[in-house]
Parts: structure tokens; C-alpha cells; sequence
């Protein structure tokens, strides 16, 4: 009788070892929650608080397309405000940089650390796919509180960069051990200083899938700096391979 | 026996889950999250208009025992880059400067015609434009030798700042034509001769500064890799050989962009083209070389060394003054007008800090140095932004020896406030 049950024990164990996702799958399915899975547009709402009172305000329509070999998003991204920026365009494919300018036309090269002077560095946070660039560890499970407040039972990953190009050396995610969604990050360098934390907080669904429309972003270093990123006008865009280039972003011309 | 398989499991599971105590939130993400309740829905709207206005007031101090001036400027710069049905596009950009200097107003207005053209997309591979298109090649910041549409094309020239210059400008009219595929482009223009001589008439579409002869330009890039995106260039001038030129950049670390413009081909020198004469042409390059690198506390600094073959050397340069002040200004009027470099080696360096210490005032200094003759110009700026305005203070100074690059100029140092607003 009790190797029976011993039996019964190990046969749960492996039923649920079985359907335990790993590490990389929980992070994989939480970018699919963030990320649709054909190229998309959407326009990004970047309000800026310091000590509690908005000090900026930018707006960007995020053009997005995986690449064909990787899988990593390729984005082209237009401001659209403040009017001293409005129509300036990033194009971000990998490492290749890109920023335009219709008033001088002219298309410059940016090294990584130059895109993140601008609100751009936050705003094409929202098409990552780190399951492309990190490699994620499972350290365990608990419940945390989420952007809107609510106990949400979490796994908890240690993303590791897989490559040096990549803008954050390491992070910790908590994840929704129910349905995936991304609850909260925290991005740092390598030095493990912390850069940011972020909340993904009010989901909605948007292109058939509910993911997070808004994400609130505390600076690692001073946690009164407060970004808040919202996700609106989603739409799935046919983007060609042809306009993911330098040559194209004179051309570009959103309907 | 139930008992003792359900403790089991339960005794199982914390193992299987690694279960953790809840994480407690720490009060300052708490307040961050109650700031960030507080951002507003309004969710701005693409516009195909862009506009603002400009005004601007200073002081020069000049060389020579002349007395200082006051001047002031008003600009309006609008632009429009609208959809006219699918695959139709109208660009239209144009820039009213309002001058006046010293106590008398003498008013001179200049209006810049910057661009006026219909795209059309055949399709998404294959676009062409036809009006007057400001097209410009170049990797480098401060002399782009592959910009072969510049010369003439400044009407007004507002700053010193590289940028100023490039956005207050002509375009050309002519043909563009471009097909594309993925990760590669080639474009290919034809802008004819249309008029003869520039025009100074405060309103004129000056066809005579940008369509004085038939040229035409070809662009090719393809995008080898990450770091490797070389574009070509083929630029040819009717009764002139043929030019080509270079345009390379490469990452180098996470901060670091390299990048190297060059322009070769044979021509006459600057000289022979600002006087004529019998001069043959010989195979010359112009280069402009440098990097961008970008500290973590958002300083941007470029350093370029540049270089043009058909200028000056420093022996003719230092001559040049005996030949007579209308020769040596015409010499210079020229090179300024071809925006290139009067003397064969130049230095240029160009610092940006954006949000100096305080939020949303930049700081951006640039410094050219004439290395046949060591003058210099410095100019900085410190530029604080709101929402829709601007407020900028500038200083300029032009310093060297009598007849230097720089140092001939009267205006040694200059003050300016300038005040922008955007619509």
C-alpha cells in the first residue's frame, strides 16, 4: 500500500513536472502577452512626473515588425509631440540605428547609448522581446502587488543578456502564474545598479489578445522621476520588409 | 490512509513551487504609482502642418575700430507634408527672414522656398517626386562633401550651427526617382539648368541658386550587417567630371558611432573656380572623418577632421592677401557660397548636454579650427524648452590674425537672445 502511494506521489510529480512551463516559456508567453504577433502600430502617451508634478510630455506612433531571422522587432517610430519634434522618425532594427530629421533631412547614425538621451529609449521598451536576448531562470514563485494595486501570485525570473548589445545587462521579472501577464521588472546594469522599474498595469484587450495598455516607469536612482507610458490606437499594419532601412525614412508617410 | 497521501503532497508541493513569502512593495513604488494615476488621457494626434516663429535680438562687437551693432531677426518657417489620396504625397517647406541691424531699421527681407513636390508611390518599392526637393547625402556633422546639392542653397544664413544651415536652405527642382528592397535602396535624380544667376530679390523662387546647370545624382545603399550600411553616390555636373563619393559608418561599443564621408573625382581647385583660368583639372578627394561618442550623463561629443583637396594650401592661403582685398573676398565668397573649405585642413568639434543639470536646458558648444592659419569660430548655446516654446541665449566669436580664416571677419563677438514658438 505504501509503495502505492509512493507510486501515486512520483506519478503527480512527473504530471506536474510535466506541465510546468520552464523558465523560458513563462517568458516567452509574457511577450506574447506585451507583443502581437504580427507587425502592429500603436501610439505611445510618454507623461513625465518629477516630485509629483508633470514635467514633460511626448507622444509616438511605434511602427513594429519582427524580424525575419531572430524574431527580435524591428520599429520605426514617429513623434508626433512636442511640435518642436513632430515627424522626427528612429528607426531601431538590432543595433542599427537610425534618426531622421524632415527639417534637415538628414538620416544619422546613433550609437545605443545616444537613443537613450530621448523619450524613445522608454518608448520602444514596449516592443521587446527579451525572450530573444535573455536567458531567464525561474528563482521561484510569490505574490506581489501589481500596478493597480491587486495581489497578483507571480513566478519570479532572472533574465540574464544572452548578448553584449543588448541596453540591460540583467532583470527580474515577475510574471502571472495564472495567465502570463507581465506584472513588474526591474532593469539593471551590469554593475547591478538599478536603472529602472517598471509596472505593467491596466489591461485591456487590444488586437484580440488582453495585455497591458499602460506602464509605469520609476527611475532606479531616484524613485520620484516617474514615467507613464499608455498604449493606445492599436492596429495591425502591413509593414514591408523595404521600409525597415535608412534610405526609406525620408519616404515614410503613416496613413 | 487519505491523510497520509494529502500531507504528502503538501509536503511536496512548497518544494515543487519554491514558494516565497509575499514581497513586500516598497512605500516609494507605492507613491509612484499614485503619481502616475494622475496622467492625463488626452492622447495627441499626428498633424501635417509644422510651423513656428522665430525672433531674435543681439549685440556685435567689431574688429578694426568699428563700432558694435545691435541686430534682430524675424522668422516664420512653416511646412506641410500632406496625403493628398493613396499613394499621393505633397511636401511643401518654406522660411520668411525678416533682418534688420544697427539703429537705422534697414529691413531686408529674405524668403526661402525650401521645397515644393508631389510623390507619388507606385508602389511600395517604387517612389518618385518631381518639384523643388532639398535632397542631402553625408555621414559627417560639420562638411559633408557628399552633399552635392549644397552649393548656393543658403539664402539666409540665420547661425553658424551645421544644422541651421542644413535646415534653411534650397532644395533643387528636379526628377527622383527610388526603388527599393529589403535592406537596400537606389535612388537616382535629374535636375536640369532652369536659370542662369542667383537672385537677391527679397522673394524670388531662386532657380538661379539651385538649377544653374544640369545635374544629376545617383545613391545606392545595402545593408550588409548590423554594423556594415556603405552608401555609394555618383554625382555628375554638365561641362564637369564626374564625382563619387563614400558614406561609412560603424558602431563601436554601445557609445561610439565612426563615421567617414569622402568625395573624389578630378576638378578644378576652388581657386580656378572662384577666378576661371587655364587650369587643369586633377583627380582630388575631399574627406570629412570622425566619431560620435555619448556619456552616460547624456553629453554627446563629435569630433571631425575634415579635409578638401581642391582648397588653399596654407603657402597660397597665406599669399593670397597680397593679391588684393577684392580677390581674397571674391576667394571666399565662393568657397562660402560652395559651402565648402577655404584651406585644405580644418578641425571641428561639436558638444552637446541635454538637461544640463536642470531638466530641459541644453547646452551645445561647436568649435572650427582653420589648421593653415589657427583661427577659430566658437559658438554656444544654452537652450532652455517648454511645451511650444523655446528660449535660447547664444555667444559667437570669431578669433585669429588679420586676413585668417576666421579673423578677417569684423564681428569679432556676439551675443543673441532668441525666442522661438511652435504651432
Amino acid at each position: 500500500m505504501r509503495i502505492h502511494h509512493f507510486a501515486l506521489i512520483l506519478l503527480f510529480m512527473g504530471a506536474v513536472a510535466q506541465a510546468a512551463p520552464s523558465a523560458q516559456e513563462i517568458l516567452a508567453a509574457s511577450d506574447a502577452v506585451r507583443n502581437p504577433d504580427k507587425p502592429f502600430s500603436l501610439t505611445n502617451t510618454l507623461t513625465e512626473f518629477r516630485d509629483g508634478k508633470q514635467t514633460d510630455g511626448n507622444t509616438l506612433m511605434i511602427y513594429a515588425k519582427a524580424e525575419k531571422a531572430g524574431g527580435q522587432y524591428q520599429n520605426l517610430i514617429r513623434f508626433v509631440a512636442p511640435a518642436r519634434d513632430a515627424n522626427k522618425l528612429m528607426l531601431k532594427a538590432g543595433n542599427d540605428l537610425w534618426f531622421y530629421d524632415p527639417s534637415s533631412k538628414a538620416s544619422i547614425r546613433i550609437s545605443p547609448q545616444q537613443r537613450l538621451l530621448g523619450q524613445a529609449a522608454n518608448g520602444d521598451v514596449v516592443t521587446v522581446n527579451l525572450a530573444k536576448d535573455y536567458s531567464a531562470q525561474l528563482l521561484g514563485e510569490e505574490d506581489v502587488t501589481d500596478g493597480d494595486r491587486q495581489t497578483r501570485h507571480c513566478y519570479k525570473l532572472a533574465l540574464a543578456a544572452t548578448s553584449p548589445d543588448v541596453t540591460y545587462h540583467h532583470i527580474e521579472m515577475w510574471i502571472d502564474t495564472g495567465n502570463s501577464h507581465p506584472v513588474k521588472s526591474r532593469f539593471y546594469t551590469e554593475s547591478n545598479r538599478l536603472l529602472k522599474t517598471a509596472y505593467y498595469r491596466h489591461f485591456e484587450t487590444q488586437l484580440g489578445v488582453v495585455r497591458p495598455t499602460e506602464t509605469v516607469i520609476i527611475d532606479g536612482l531616484d524613485p520620484k522621476w516617474v514615467t507613464v507610458m499608455r498604449f493606445t490606437d492599436y492596429a495591425w499594419r502591413d509593414i514591408p520588409d523595404t521600409w525597415m532601412q535608412r534610405d526609406y525614412l525620408a519616404r515614410f508617410k503613416p496613413e | 490512509m487519505k491523510k497520509l497521501l494529502f500531507s504528502g503532497l503538501l509536503a511536496a508541493l512548497p518544494v515543487l513551487a519554491q514558494a516565497a513569502p509575499p514581497a513586500a512593495q516598497p512605500d516609494e513604488e507605492l507613491d509612484a504609482l499614485n503619481v502616475a494615476d494622475q496622467a492625463p488621457v488626452q492622447v495627441e494626434q499626428a498633424a501635417d502642418w509644422r510651423s513656428f516663429v522665430e525672433t531674435a535680438y543681439g549685440n556685435t562687437q567689431q574688429r578694426y575700430g568699428l563700432p558694435g551693432y545691435q541686430s534682430g531677426r524675424i522668422s516664420i518657417d512653416t511646412a506641410l507634408d500632406k496625403t493628398l489620396a493613396p499613394g499621393w504625397r505633397l511636401v511643401f517647406a518654406d522660411r520668411l527672414d525678416w533682418n534688420w541691424q544697427g539703429e537705422a531699421p534697414d529691413q531686408a527681407k529674405i524668403n526661402t522656398l525650401k521645397e515644393l513636390y508631389l510623390s507619388w508611390h507606385v508602389s511600395q518599392e517604387q517612389i518618385v517626386d518631381f518639384g523643388r526637393i532639398n535632397t542631402r547625402y553625408g555621414v559627417a556633422t560639420g562638411y559633408n562633401p557628399t552633399d552635392y546639392f549644397r552649393d548656393d542653397a543658403v539664402r539666409s544664413i540665420v547661425s553658424v550651427n551645421p544644422s541651421s544651415l542644413r535646415n534653411n536652405r534650397l532644395g533643387s527642382v528636379m526628377l527622383r526617382g527610388q526603388t527599393l528592397w529589403d535592406g537596400g535602396s537606389l535612388t537616382a535624380m535629374l535636375s536640369p539648368k532652369l536659370d542662369s544667376t542667383p537672385s537677391g530679390e527679397p522673394f524670388n523662387v531662386d532657380l538661379g541658386a539651385t538649377n544653374h546647370v544640369n545635374r544629376y545624382l545617383l545613391a545606392a545603399s545595402q545593408q550588409f550587417s548590423d554594423t556594415f550600411n556603405p552608401q555609394v553616390l555618383l554625382y555628375g555636373e554638365q561641362g564637369k567630371s564626374p564625382q563619387v563619393g563614400l558614406d561609412l559608418t560603424r558602431l563601436l561599443g554601445d557609445a561610439t558611432v565612426a563615421f567617414v564621408e569622402w568625395s573624389g573625382g578630378r576638378s578644378a581647385s576652388q581657386y580656378a573656380q572662384a577666378f576661371g583660368g587655364p587650369e587643369q583639372d586633377t583627380f582630388r578627394n575631399r574627406v570629412t572623418a570622425g566619431l560620435t561618442y555619448t556619456t552616460e550623463n547624456k553629453i554627446s561629443l563629435t569630433l571631425e577632421a575634415e579635409y578638401d583637396g581642391a582648397a588653399m594650401d596654407k603657402a597660397n592661403w597665406n599669399a593670397l592677401p597680397q593679391q588684393g582685398i577684392a580677390r581674397y573676398l571674391q576667394y571666399r565668397d565662393s568657397v562660402q557660397a560652395a559651402q565648402d573649405l577655404p584651406t585644405k585642413e580644418a578641425l571641428f568639434a561639436y558638444a552637446s548636454w541635454q538637461d544640463a543639470s536642470v531638466t530641459h536646458l541644453d547646452l551645445t558648444a561647436l568649435m572650427r579650427q582653420d589648421l593653415s592659419d589657427q583661427s577659430r569660430l566658437s559658438w554656444a548655446e544654452a537652450r532652455y524648452h517648454w511645451e511650444h516654446a523655446d528660449l535660447a541665449l547664444q555667444w559667437q566669436r570669431y578669433g585669429g590674425k588679420p586676413w585668417s580664416d576666421f579673423g578677417v571677419l569684423p564681428g569679432r563677438t556676439s551675443w543673441q537672445a532668441v525666442a522661438t514658438y511652435y504651432f
